[in-house]
């Protein structure tokens, strides 16, 4: 399973009818890289191109396109990378294999979003609970300051985040916060409580603060009990405070 | 240049039906924190809950009786003075402290905001 983080990106190009023991090498490639695990890899046809043989291969003439560009390319741990090369250095007998530094920013897996079976999985220890006061009408690039921070959260992984809206109260700008008589003129007090460990919450207090102009965090020691489902990404389990 | 500072958090929890002197609590309460200079207050209203006396408070199609939570965050001193005024505005409810370290944030207006 690829994680988030730095990884390794590589890119294989070749010829469609170049062979591999009498079957194509693209789907040779592709077999080898599903039967050794990798977490996903694209082939993908060009439109025209050429190789270090300077022959021009397009679509548009039909005599030039029996040897059009294929594209391979799959992402996958630095580690992993390595362990395939040797094989794929010896399969490739014609092309050129291309390996890169990338950044996983995402990965996202729809089959983890079904309903999970079994029981739920306890987790007990000690965490920090951060409470993150500001304004509703606060505002962080055109967007409400509260949705900017709570998507922040969501990108740097801590488990999860809470949004109050109180009804009424005052801060450290002095003035009152309460609903104003027309519906649309609110400048509630916002309170966001976000539980993780003391080094993840040191990580989101930098960004958080970059983004607030005015307001309160407030720390606290707190014992959690996490409840959660026993499948591989725990990323959307939830904690409150 | 981040400064963290040691505090503490009070928490207070009553309905919101409670009244004190013909105005709802918790603006009282409110009101009373700005006479005394506490640096913040605020409350939350919560949907449904129940406490001493285990009537159960929700939003009624006729009475409002949601539970409030009053929050606020100050040095020990400054909620030492509040804590017994409150003590005696309240009726019944739960009066809860907690030790947190506070950052205050504070940014001069940006141009353009």
């Amino acid at each position: 399973m690829l994680q988030k983080g730095t990884a390794k990106k590589v890119t294989i190009f070749l010829n469609e009818d170049t062979q591999h023991h009498f079957g194509s090498l693209c789907d040779s490639i592709l077999t080898f890289l599903l039967h050794k695990e990798v977490s996903g890899a694209t082939a993908t046809r060009a439109i025209a191109g050429f190789g270090a043989h300077q022959v021009m291969h397009t679509t548009k003439i039909e005599l030039l396109s029996e040897h059009l560009p294929i594209r391979i390319e799959f992402i996958e741990s630095a580690e992993k990378v390595d362990e395939l090369m040797p094989t794929l250095y010896d399969m490739v007998t014609d092309g050129v294999i291309e390996v890169q530094d990338t950044n996983v920013v995402k990965v996202a897996n729809k089959d983890n979003l079904s309903p999970p079976k079994g029981p739920h999985m306890e987790m007990r220890g000690t965490a920090r609970l951060m409470r993150i006061y500001m304004g509703e009408s606060d505002k962080w690039q055109g967007e409400p300051l509260y949705e900017a921070i709570v998507k922040r959260l969501r990108l740097m992984d801590i488990a999860g985040a809470t949004v109050y809206r109180g009804i009424l109260g005052y801060g450290v700008k002095g003035h009152t916060h309460k609903s104003g008589h027309l519906l649309f003129s609110q400048d509630l007090p916002i309170m966001i409580s976000v539980v993780d460990s003391e080094e993840k919450l040191a990580r989101a207090v930098n960004e958080i603060e970059s983004m607030m102009q005015d307001g309160i965090i407030v720390f606290s020691d707190v014992d959690v009990i996490r409840l959660i489902h026993s499948r591989p990404a725990a990323e959307s389990s939830h904690a409150n405070g | 240049m981040r400064t963290v500072k040691k505090a503490k958090l009070l928490r207070l929890h009553f309905g919101e039906a409670d009244q004190y002197k013909g105005k709802p609590l918790y603006e009282a309460i409110v009101n009373r924190c700005k006479e005394l200079k506490i640096a913040g207050a605020t409350v939350f209203r919560g949907l449904e809950g129940y406490g001493e006396t285990a009537e159960i408070h929700r939003h009624h199609l006729v009475r409002k009786d949601q539970p409030i939570i009053v929050t606020i965050v100050d040095t020990e001193e400054n909620l030492g003075r509040l804590i017994p005024e409150v003590e005696e505005m309240m009726d019944t409810g739960m009066i809860a402290t907690s030790d947190v370290e506070y950052m205050r944030i504070e940014k001069p207006p940006a141009a353009g905001t």
